[in-house]
């Protein structure tokens, strides 16, 4: 028993303990009597948010599957103007996340918005509103979280198609198969898995999502929670709706988890495929995937990225009131200091199940990749409660000093939170990385006289190169982008682009939330143009 | 050497400055350029360093509350008198706005001892000329939204809009609770649409024909007019009027800014020499321009923009004490979420 307790037992023990804690809060107050609101108006909530939560959910799921899909069939199976070019800008969308794509939508279509300006520059004046489509409330949510998610269908589908087999469809076509039909009945279904691992992974974002659903006053489970919690201060009704959230999310957790492992199966028999060749399309069908594509890319990337601009420049003073060097360097240092330590720990976690091979230890590390299927929100509120809870009952009966001090408000709170989130982005990564290194390299080492340490350090770290590259670019893009964390958590005087961005545009200052939305949508895009070949694993063979 | 020293640095970047500061830490729900500007001000004055946390005030108010006696917020600043009340009838305040200065310049309805208003602003009609004639209006009240005659003609917030709240909170004060819930299914049953977007954006469904009539903050319009949203905008607010409700009974529903002292302030004398110095006429008067908020004292005008285009002379509801705003917001979410609106 007791040679199990070593370094790497104690680290991985340690990082699910962290982990464990906020959903242990969550589901030990789900028996609590709820105080100080009416029972029967909770019911109606309560049925409102499932059935918000769920339609939103199933209009995304299908919008991202036909977007996120049918992009990545026609990038990876034929060539057309610019297909080439399509294939990395369609990920730039990642660039843009969902309350900034709502801003947009916002901004254009509103009342004397811009699609207002442009009609009356094009034809005079006139009253165009009541022509102009609105997308706001409910359908405004679905199309900002659906063009800004679709990407993880879009990679995983894409790379999926890349290595199916070529044999497999020259048989459908020897077969007699047209186009339609070798896509609906052998590329379509030899792609499941990843597609479902994608489209689980659009869904969990979606329960997740705070900032777009936030705008639109539209009241899922996850606004649900954040509002009883704060406009009732009703934690234990909060909580409730947190464990009806979760056992959603959990089963999406498990689907996940589940078609990866057969997607994995999938990669792994790709050896001695011989490498597929593009269509040519003919002119029309060309045009067509074309057009789809760069409507794809259009409304994804440009029109959030150009309606922002448009603004910074119609209203230059907000791009003075700003002081965009600090923002930077607030948002560098919290995607430095959460990459390096979410690093660190999956190393050692990883290394540590390579080494010992011990069960325990793999048990553990599956539950500490849990955090990233719960919301942001509920995250930072049950660590709020935990750590009030803890100090009252336990520090201060000790008679120690109160510890809120060191995590409500501080850095080191905010990063302790993000790496519960992310941990399971930075340990999945790696893990994927060391699954490429054959265990018969780690023992020649050895024999060559090695130690453990050296071998980590000469043989493992580089292999592992690309993967940590790769794992530190996702984990910067999710820092860029997080809102509800960052909101509840941060220092005095600490802000950053989405803070910023969110801020302004909840009082009704739009105009002055386009200038850190146009920043954060950069610096995001330039992360992505870097390493775009990381992303789309074009590299890894 | 190399792993030491990014330890450190790294401990260091943890470990926020413990020294003792000149300074004041303001929670803040309030996020315009003109209060940053007057924070600004009042450092290079006082040289007390003035720290902000900008967050929404149901974020901000949590992390007072669990931060409990170890907070380190002097002052809670928000735009809603409900959400200063509200936070006193949770015992997270604290006595201590009683200075000669604070008690002369606001009038005793828009303070306590614990919070006090800075800057007000009333909630009112807006209506299209157009489309809503003299006699219509004439004698309108807050009570007469639900009158059938405006069916499909009004415009309004969601029930989940702090302002909103207030408004209903004090309706409720005023009439009682049975009476405001049959008021707000009126209400709801006259809407033009489901509630969607924020206060200027229901002015701009009246400019654009979607409604008659809307109800919104007072320093929207101004600010629409004032260019700062663009030609388009301004061309829009100048096809909507401003009109005052209750003029003929208790006065138009007003509401404020307010600073609250925080419990167990740790700086507790620069939190009153900060409120104190945000209604001195030139804080005031630099709020009236900016923001377009009414001042909260005598002696200063509301801006230019406010004064031409919304009146000045209009009868303020001075009666209702804006504590009650706090006290009555659970039956307004009640009352609202029971008739169905959205």
């Amino acid at each position: 028993m007791f040679r199990y307790l070593n370094i790497w037992f104690f680290s991985s023990l340690f990082v699910s303990l962290i982990i464990i804690v906020p959903i242990l809060t969550v589901f030990s107050s789900f028996f609590e009597n709820t105080t100080n609101y009416f029972e029967i108006l909770k019911n109606t909530f309560l049925f409102e948010y499932t059935l918000n939560s769920i339609c939103l959910l199933v209009s995304v799921l299908f919008l991202t599957f036909i977007i996120g899909t049918g992009s990545a069939y026609l990038v990876s199976f034929y060539e057309f103007p610019l297909s080439n070019f399509f294939k990395w800008a369609l990920i730039l969308s990642f660039a843009v996340p969902p309350y900034i794509y709502a801003y947009s939508l916002t901004a254009f279509f509103e009342n004397y918005g811009t699609a207002y300006t442009i009609l009356k520059n094009l034809f005079g004046e006139a009253n165009y509103n009541s022509h102009i489509p609105k997308f706001d409330g409910m359908l405004g949510s679905i199309l900002s979280i659906s063009f800004s998610l679709f990407g993880y269908v879009y990679i995983l589908t894409r790379a999926s198609f890349l290595y199916q087999s070529q044999q497999l469809i020259d048989l459908g076509k020897n077969l007699g198969f047209n186009s339609y039909k070798s896509f609906y009945s052998i590329i379509l279904p030899s792609a499941r898995p990843a597609i479902v691992a994608g489209l689980s992974l659009v869904a969990m974002e979606t329960l997740a999502e705070f900032g777009a659903v936030d705008f639109f006053s539209i009241n899922t489970l996850t606004t649900g929670i954040y509002n009883s919690w704060i406009a009732f201060d009703d934690l234990a009704f909060a909580n409730q709706l947190s464990f009806f959230l979760l056992l959603f999310i959990f089963a999406l957790f498990i689907i996940e988890n589940l078609s990866r492992r057969k997607a994995k199966y999938h990669f792994n028999s790709r050896g001695g495929f011989k490498r597929k060749e593009k269509f040519r399309l003919s002119k029309s069908k060309a045009l067509s995937a074309f057009i789809f594509c760069f409507l794809v890319f259009f409304l994804s990337f440009l029109f959030p990225l150009s309606q922002m601009l448009y603004w910074t420049i119609k209203f230059p003073e907000n791009l003075f009131d700003l002081d965009i060097i600090n923002l930077l360097l607030n948002t560098i240092y919290l995607v430095f200091l959460s990459s390096i330590i979410l690093i660190l720990f999956s190393l050692i976690s990883n290394y540590g199940n390579r080494v010992s091979n011990n069960k325990i230890l793999n048990l553990l590390s599956t539950l500490s990749i849990s955090g990233y299927a719960i919301p942001g929100v509920i995250l930072a509120v049950a660590f709020i409660t935990f750590i009030a809870w803890f100090d009252e009952t336990i520090i201060k009966t000790l008679g120690f000093l109160s510890i809120k001090k060191i995590f409500f408000g501080s850095i080191l709170g905010l990063v302790l939170v993000y790496f519960i989130r992310f941990y399971s982005l930075a340990f999945n990564g790696i893990k994927s990385g060391y699954e490429k290194i054959n265990i018969n390299v780690d023992e020649s080492a050895y024999l060559l006289g090695y130690s453990k340490r050296k071998t980590f350090i000469n043989i493992h770290i580089p292999f592992l190169r690309n993967s940590l590259l790769f794992v530190g670019i996702l984990i910067s893009l999710e820092i860029i982008r997080e809102l509800p964390i960052t909101l509840i958590l941060r220092p005095f005087n600490f802000e950053t682009f989405a803070t910023t961005a969110y801020i302004s545009a909840s009082e009704d200052l739009l105009e002055a939330a386009a200038v850190p939305s146009l920043f954060l949508i950069l610096i995001a895009a330039f992360f992505i143009m870097i390493t775009s070949k990381y992303i789309l694993r074009d590299n890894n063979e | 050497m190399k792993k030491i020293s990014i330890l450190a640095l790294i401990t260091s970047l943890f470990v926020s400055a413990i020294a003792v500061a000149n300074e004041v830490n303001i929670f803040n729900a309030r996020h315009y350029k003109a209060d940053s500007e007057l924070y600004s001000k009042f450092t290079n004055m006082t040289g007390i360093k003035v720290n902000l946390i900008n967050g929404k005030s149901g974020a901000l108010e949590k992390r007072i509350l669990s931060e409990g006696a170890d907070s380190s917020a002097d002052l809670y600043i928000t735009a809603d008198a409900g959400r200063c009340g509200a936070m006193d009838a949770k015992g997270a305040l604290q006595g201590g706005l009683t200075s000669a200065a604070i008690k002369d310049a606001v009038p005793k309805s828009f303070r306590t001892s614990k919070w006090v208003g800075i800057a007000k602003r009333a909630r009112i009609i807006y209506y299209s000329p157009e489309r809503v004639s003299g006699a219509e209006l004439s004698g309108m009240t807050y009570e007469g939204l639900a009158d059938p005659k405006w069916k499909g003609r009004l415009v309004i917030r969601k029930s989940s809009n702090i302002y909103n709240k207030s408004l209903v909170a004090s309706l409720i004060k005023n009439n009682g609770k049975k009476a405001t819930a049959e008021w707000a299914k009126g209400v709801v049953a006259n809407m033009a649409r489901t509630p969607t977007g924020n206060d200027r954006a229901q002015i701009m469904a009246v400019a654009a024909g979607e409604a008659d009539i809307a109800v919104a903050n007072t320093y929207y319009l101004a600010l629409m007019l004032s260019g700062k949203k663009g030609a388009e905008q301004q061309a829009a607010a100048k096809k909507v009027k401003a009109f005052f409700p209750n003029q003929n009974d208790r006065g138009t529903h007003m509401n404020v800014s307010c600073a609250a002292l925080v419990k167990g302030a740790p700086n507790k004398a620069n939190a009153v020499k900060l409120v104190e110095f945000l209604l001195t006429p030139e804080s005031q008067e630099h709020f009236t321009n900016n923001t377009f908020e009414f001042p909260m004292i005598d002696g200063v005008s509301p801006s230019p923009l406010v004064v031409n285009n919304l009146g000045l002379d209009f009868k303020q509801d001075m009666k209702t004490k804006l504590a009650s705003y706090g006290k009555n917001q659970a039956a307004a979410v009640e009352v609202m979420t029971a008739a169905g609106w959205k």
